[in-house]
């Protein structure tokens, strides 16, 4: 329940510093009204949205208001179709949501059996390869492994479509882009963390007992290295989160990523807010689920917080 | 003989240890010379240019590549994409550094001041740390970049604001240890004040710590910026940056792939550079420490 207690103080402060800067921000560039009315906006315009939006009160009456309104999940109406910003935003959860459990299972699968062959006898010369191919392809951004599989694969074989929304082949593209953008440096911390166990003592041990060498892979180094892998899937779904923004953007996904950065091009300030919103309530929940997970998995934690 | 086995029986030889300190030196040098030489670039860039990048033809637009003409082709305005990747890299690598100094700052400021202090500034400063890292900060850079606006010192300020969170952490771990050294006790004992023992004794030992650091954050807010440039949110349209170029690139798929070429090598070759320099700097302190140890 602390641990509980602790995100959620995270949570708050988190969004109350994202949302006051952006406050400040907002009235400090200029008349906010303009900058919400868009360019060639006529001054009745101007003057409505300043009445609507509150801008003729004084800063900390506007403030207080704000956190109100914030507090109440109403950020006001898209300027864009004149919905309410946290509503609309909200329907284009789920399928972000799709991508990202899609990318992390796919990311899993690849790259967790690739550490563990790679961290169990990390000398030999053909595991070395790999290893050269992790740490070469590792910083690619995700965007440029993106743009270059829908070259291959969408231009010149013309084998999938690099478009959402046409059909169940349309997923393969961008879940492939998100997966090879996180196995390598998942592929590194598994295979680094499998090659710390072996130099523990309890393997030691169970190897001078006689375990066998797939046994001791097995059930002796892969539980704990699967701890420290937990923990950086929980880090990688939140990078996911900001990382699909621009994923998304290439393949048109309708997702939370686009989302952004259509209301950033249309200087959509309302949904921009909202957006920024539910990421954070995302990565809340993510860090939360991921708290329990290794109390589960980690008797150690278990103990310590009884 | 296993090659492993043979490792074991051997002792941990003279020659040996020189083979292993050379290869993280090698590591060491050659992703500096890399980086030297696309600093070089940035810097001189003009020098490289085989046509003026602003300038438009759009008599030769979508050209292929050639030796003759344009080395890496023209874009959709007719513009020399080789010219326009170099002139990417001032862009780039300038607001690389930046940033990284920025955050570097601020980084080093709060995990100092975290790690010394042991009573409530501790508390707070740490809690703020873990939320700043929980937190995706490409999408704050985003909204920021929204109101502040676009262009070179909005972008770099903006990256450097929000990426000093990991510095911080690393800063922090290790400033932990280190105030608990004997030297640095001794030096309180000695009466020598707060400050000037962290500006003497804690900050060049934290040195070999943040140059890693510093690395994998520089590789960390190229890949931000020219994505914030690729959404289209970063650089201002027409700017010669490479994630600008990518952006546009994307429409001439089909016709003018080569458009795509030139910067997505720009990008991956500086990055990687980056982290080898980062994983050379850190496997030349761990070889360090363990010599130390031993």
């Amino acid at each position: 329940m602390k641990a509980v207690g602790s995100r959620l103080l995270q949570l708050v402060v988190l969004l109350g510093t994202i949302s006051t800067t952006l406050f400040l921000l907002l009235r400090l560039s200029g008349d906010p009204a303009i900058l919400l009315a868009g360019e060639g906006a006529g001054p009745e315009t101007i003057a409505a949205i300043r009445i609507e939006y509150g801008f003729d009160k004084s800063l900390t009456e506007q403030y207080l208001i704000f956190i109100w309104e914030i507090i109440r999940l109403d950020f006001g109406r898209s300027l864009v179709n004149s919905q309410p910003a946290f509503g609309f935003v909200l329907q284009y959860l789920p399928s972000t949501l799709h991508l990202t459990f899609l990318a992390i299972f796919f990311n899993s699968v690849i790259a967790i059996p690739a550490g563990v062959w790679l961290g169990a006898k990390p000398n030999q010369r053909r595991r070395q390869i790999l290893s050269t191919i992790v740490s070469v392809t590792q910083g690619t951004p995700a965007y440029v492994i993106g743009l270059v599989l829908i070259q291959i694969f969408a231009v010149w074989l013309g084998w999938l479509p690099s478009i959402a929304g046409t059909g169940t082949w349309a997923w393969v593209l961008p879940v492939a882009t998100l997966a090879f953008a996180l196995a390598p440096n998942l592929i590194r911390v598994v295979a680094a963390s499998i090659e710390d166990t072996t130099r523990q003592d309890y393997y030691r041990t169970a190897k001078a007992n006689g375990a066998a060498p797939n046994i001791l892979l097995i059930k002796h180094s892969l539980p704990n290295a699967l701890l420290s892998t937990t923990s950086l899937l929980g880090a990688q779904f939140a990078f996911l989160l900001s990382g699909a923004l621009i994923t998304e953007f290439i393949f048109a996904w309708p997702g939370l990523g686009l989302i952004l950065v259509q209301s950033i091009t249309n200087l959509d300030f309302p949904t921009i807010q909202a957006t920024v919103f539910v990421v954070a309530y995302l990565v809340f929940f993510v860090n939360l689920i991921m708290d329990q997970i290794f109390r589960f998995a980690d008797p150690r934690l278990r103990r310590s917080q009884l | 003989m296993s090659k492993e086995l043979k490792n074991l029986i051997t002792p941990i030889t003279r020659r040996r240890m020189f083979k292993r300190k050379n290869r993280s030196l090698l590591t060491l040098r050659i992703s500096a010379t890399i980086l030297a030489l696309l600093f070089a670039i940035a810097i001189f860039q003009p020098f490289f240019y085989t046509a003026d990048p602003a300038a438009s033809d759009l008599s030769l637009r979508l050209q292929s590549p050639s030796l003759g003409g344009a080395l890496l082709g023209t874009d959709a305005l007719g513009q020399d994409v080789y010219s326009r990747v170099i002139a990417g890299f001032r862009w780039s690598l300038g607001i690389g550094t930046v940033g990284t100094l920025l955050g570097c700052l601020i980084g080093i400021t709060l995990g100092v001041s975290a790690a010394w202090n042991r009573k409530r500034l501790r508390i707070i400063l740490s809690r703020v740390i873990d939320i700043g890292i929980s937190f995706p900060y490409l999408i704050i850079a985003v909204t920021i970049v929204t109101v502040v606006g676009r262009g070179f010192w909005p972008l770099a300020l903006t990256l450097g604001l929000v990426c000093w969170p990991t510095i911080a952490r690393v800063v922090y771990a290790e400033t932990l240890t280190l105030r608990e050294r004997e030297y640095v006790t001794a030096a309180r004992l000695f009466g020598i004040g707060s400050i000037r023992s962290i500006f003497t004794h804690i900050l060049p030992a934290l040195r070999p710590t943040i140059q890693v650091v510093a690395a994998f954050t520089f590789a960390e807010l190229l890949i931000a910026e020219s994505g914030l440039s690729f959404l289209g949110l970063g650089a201002p349209l027409g700017t010669p940056t490479w994630g600008n170029m990518l952006n546009e690139s994307r429409l001439y798929m089909e016709s003018a792939p080569w458009m795509m070429f030139g910067p997505v090598t720009a990008i991956i070759v500086t990055i990687f550079a980056a982290n080898l320099l980062g994983e050379g700097l850190n496997a030349r302190e761990q070889s360090r420490s363990t010599r130390v140890s031993q």
